[in-house]
């Protein structure tokens, strides 16, 4: 899942002092489950701001909800608040959410409350940890299911460098070092020869290096959209 | 596990979510024969809030007061605390409430009562509450009584030790506030036949006469001028009248109203009371409290033992020869003794006490064209309440089996339904159905309830109460029948996922103290499992949790509304844990510090950070959070939740420029000196600031 964390809070006031009426609008997608953009923290931001805005007579006037999913179409139906009666919409999805509402609503200011972190999971009550970059070219199978590319700091494909210290990270002592955990990886299921092999250098097209990247579904697309 | 899915727009539908608490019930509810409110009326109990209680018990049981005193409280039986410790002390808390509030129910009388003129024979519990239903549909009922006062058994029969006649009138008084017109001294078939009533233009006649008369045994001796009818040796007392019984009585019979008689034959001062009955002791009719309670007083129960003769010397009684019985029911379990008639002996007494049951007084029809079926019973149809003569209708024992108050009045509220039903032209078809009972709980839940033990009732020593017909056991004070009534786990109105909301993130989950939430596509709380602490409503992240019958911006609500009547520039919100503080406490009456708006709860795990924000934004410089700490919480884990909620939002307050401060944590030991200590301190600490 995607995780997003809040914004400072002030970074927050600063974007929206220019406007008057504010939506705080929460996502009740992966931002819900991370515990930073799901309804109850829109009410809260909206009750924070209202505050700010009452000791800085800021003159804000807040409101919040929150709808299943901000990146897609159809449950923008659903929702209360009609974005087009606010001078901006603070939007607690990640990114994605952020610009697709705001491709539907270009009349209003969508403005982003999370900052977008990584793809990650809750490895324990609270804690969720970065597992992957979306790179677009899966090398799981061959590293032991552990992935360099989103959880060694320079995204290494052929062995750690030089900063491995102990199993961990030259980065920060509390950040394992990926290739370490490759090694004992492999060690522990036999494969370690793997690790011989040379990757050749990756198609970095795959990743960001050939610009927005698209998906499709044949069987679900209605029509040929306009490219 | 049972599930009802809700959704956000169900709820929006509702009018508020008590709605959902129709869908099923709590299972005192459930075993309650009028389906009192029984949560509702024990949570306001709670709260102190004696009016509103009283009020909800009495939309379905008119007879509150009465059966304060003497139900046999079924609700008890089911309760589930019973798995957990003991169940709570339902009966106590309503006598408390009922006597407490008197006279001063609301009333509720319809403007205008303008249908049928409707007659009902009889003011027990089934007639005053037929007639209260139909008064309250806007008929005129009349009620005509026998005896000078209304009532019925609880009035006429029950000795005063047990119901005093001062507690039936706040209910008699209460019922015939409603427009329900009471001639009593008429006896239907003597003074006044149904004929008449019909010419009276009475468009419905509701008979509701009871069992009156005490069944008699056909054994020789037995119609000995010291052979008391059990009905007549009661009601005699009940009106003060004389009773002249000897030194040593045996009492024939092993239910309640043999007991009644036996306790009051103490009560006389009988040297020697024994009761004798057919039954084992567990195979009596009365109920278990009645039997310990009568052999504390020193009855003593001849078991196992049936009449054949009363023997008589000289004008006096001698003994009561009795068989030895040796079954009473039959593989069906029907009654049908069988005896060994080579074993009689004979028992001692000067006084014999017919105790055997009831029967009814079929006086009434007389001049009516009522019937009486092969088996000299009314002719009567128990699906329509009629009898023979389609206006004439008949609830109560002596249609029924004989049963208690509450069942008199649940019968009397449907023959009410079958008599509207028959004057607006309908055809009588009345739906018995109820919504489904709530489980019982599960044993690894029930582990994890804190245990509370249940109130003990104030009653006077076996040797005091004996010389006196004086109520014995004690009303409970308001504090301890708030206390009882705090330990009710609010079965039933415990959480809701609202699916639609629900995104399966495992937080209620995680928080649950009671390890209730089960997450597969969504999370489900299982109703039947949920204690109602409200953890997971306040923690959950899509405000996907709702609790039935507390709807989530009540506490804000509330909060505003107590910060705006305050007069001070300056305002502190307290949000206090109630558990522990008195109900005088609870409605404000108790301690005043003009700065502090003082917000009690059953418990704060329901206090979400929003909630505290939300009275900063509603006017509060500071926000007090008075908890009661880990060892005197309602709940597991409520007071670790509520440190950190405090935590989180000292930290949003600093974001925002403000000081931590402003928000306090101030755990006390929950009495009220030690709220009002807190609060003081707060204020002054608000002047400080201030100044």
């Amino acid at each position: 899942m995607i995780v997003a964390e809040r914004k400072p809070f002030d970074e927050i006031l600063e974007m929206l002092k220019p406007f008057k009426r504010v939506l705080v609008l929460g996502c009740g997608g992966c931002v819900t489950v991370c515990l930073t953009g799901g309804e109850k923290q829109a009410e809260e931001l909206a009750s924070q701001l209202r505050l700010a805005s009452r000791r800085s007579n800021l003159g804000l006037e807040v409101d919040y909800e929150s709808i299943s999913r901000q990146c897609d179409e159809e449950f923008i139906e659903n929702l209360q608040h009609d974005p087009n009666k606010y001078d901006a919409v603070l939007s607690i999805a990640c990114g994605v959410g952020v610009q697709f509402m705001g491709e539907r609503f270009p009349e209003v200011e969508f403005l982003p409350g999370l900052n977008t972190t990584f793809y990650g999971a809750n490895t324990a009550p609270g804690l969720w940890e970065e597992y992957c970059h979306g790179c677009g070219d899966c090398v799981l199978a061959l590293t032991g299911g552990i992935c360099p590319i989103a959880r060694c700091s320079k995204n290494l494909m052929n062995g750690p460098c030089g900063g491995t210290n102990n199993g961990k990270c030259e980065v920060s002592p509390d950040m394992d070092c990926s290739w370490h955990l490759i090694y004992e990886r492999l060690k522990q299921t036999g494969k370690l020869n793997q690790m011989r092999k040379i990757q050749p250098p990756r198609d970095w097209r795959k990743d960001r290096g050939a610009g927005v990247r698209r998906m499709s579904i044949e069987q679900m697309i209605e029509q040929e959209s306009e490219v | 596990m049972r599930n009802f899915d809700v959704t956000s727009e169900d709820v929006a539908s509702f009018s508020n979510t008590m709605e959902l608490m129709e869908r099923e019930w709590a299972p005192c509810r459930h075993a309650c024969p009028v389906h009192a409110d029984v949560r509702t009326y024990i949570e306001l109990a709670a709260q102190g809030r004696w009016k509103e209680s009283i009020d909800v018990i009495r939309r379905h049981l008119p007879f509150a007061a009465v059966c304060g005193q003497i139900c046999h409280h079924p609700c008890e039986e089911d309760c589930r605390r019973n798995d957990v410790d003991e169940p709570i002390a339902i009966r106590e808390v309503k006598r408390f409430v009922a006597e407490y509030v008197g006279k001063n129910a609301t009333v509720d009388r319809p403007d205008i009562q303008d249908k049928a003129k409707v007659a009902v024979i009889g003011a027990g519990p089934a007639g005053m509450s037929a007639a209260l239903e139909m008064a309250k549909l806007g008929y005129r009922p009349t009620v005509f009584e026998k005896f000078p006062l209304a009532g019925g058994i609880p009035a006429t029969a029950i000795p005063k030790y047990r119901m005093p006649q001062n507690v039936v009138q706040i209910d008699i008084d209460w019922i015939l506030a409603h427009g329900i017109e009471l001639q009593t001294n008429i006896q239907i078939g003597k003074d006044k036949s149904i004929d008449s009533l019909q010419n009276e233009r009475f468009e419905a006649i509701l008979i509701a006469t009871g069992l009156a008369k005490s069944r008699m045994l056909p054994i020789p001796g037995s119609e000995h001028k010291h052979v008391l009818p059990v009905m007549e040796f009661l009601t005699n007392l009940a009106f003060e009248k004389e009773v002249n019984i000897g030194e040593d009585v045996l009492v024939i019979g092993g239910g309640n109203v043999a007991c009644d008689a036996a306790r009051s034959a103490v009560r006389l001062g009988a040297e020697r009371v024994r009761m004798m009955c057919l039954e084992t002791q567990e195979e009596m009719p009365a109920w278990k409290w009645e039997i310990s309670q009568a052999k504390e007083e020193s009855v003593s129960i001849i078991t196992r033992r049936g009449p054949v003769e009363v023997v008589a010397e000289d004008g006096r009684i001698k003994q009561v020869k009795a068989r030895k019985v040796t079954r009473v029911f039959d593989e069906n379990q029907q009654f049908n003794p069988q005896y060994d008639d080579s074993d009689v002996t004979g028992i001692k007494c000067d006084t014999v006490i017919l105790a055997i049951g009831q029967k009814a007084d079929y006086g009434f029809v007389k001049g009516s064209s009522l019937k009486l079926d092969c088996r000299g019973r009314l002719e009567f149809n128990p699906a329509t309440h009629q009898t023979n003569v389609e206006n004439i209708f008949a609830c109560g024992e002596i249609v029924t089996p004989p049963g208690s108050v509450v069942e008199a009045c649940a019968n009397g509220q449907r023959a009410a339904k079958a008599i509207d039903m028959y004057l607006s032209g309908k055809k009588i078809e009345i739906d018995d159905s109820l919504p489904p009972a709530i489980d019982k709980i599960a044993a690894d839940t029930a582990e994890k309830v804190i245990k509370t033990e249940r109130v003990h009732i104030p009653t006077e020593k076996p040797e005091i109460r004996i010389e006196f017909f004086d109520e014995f056991e004690h009303t409970l004070n308001s504090e301890a029948a708030a206390c009882e009534a705090r330990r009710c786990m609010n079965c039933g109105a415990g959480a809701e996922v609202l699916l639609d909301k629900c995104a399966a993130c495992l937080t209620c989950l995680r928080v649950c103290p009671f390890d209730i939430p089960k997450v597969t596509d969504v999370a489900r709380i299982d109703s039947a499992l949920c204690q109602s602490c409200g953890i997971c409503i306040a923690e959950c992240p899509a405000n996907a949790i709702i609790a039935r019958g507390w709807d989530k911006d009540e506490l804000k609500a509330r909060t505003a509304e107590i910060l705006h009547s305050l007069g001070t520039d300056r305002k502190i919100a307290a949000f206090i844990c109630g558990y522990r503080a008195s109900t005088a406490a609870w409605r404000g009456e108790e301690i005043d510090v003009p700065t502090v708006a003082q917000v009690y709860l059953p418990s704060l795990a329901r206090l979400s950070v929003a909630d505290v924000l939300k009275a900063f934004e509603n006017g509060a410089d500071v926000v007090v959070v008075v908890t009661v700490g880990e060892d005197n919480e309602r709940y597991p884990q409520a007071a670790k939740r509520i440190d950190r909620r405090v935590q989180e939002v000292r930290r949003m307050l600093v974001e925002i420029g403000m000081d931590g401060q402003c928000l306090k944590m101030i755990r006390v030991a929950g009495d009220t000196d030690s709220i009002r200590t807190a609060l003081v301190q707060a204020a002054q600490e608000l002047e400080k600031i201030v100044s």
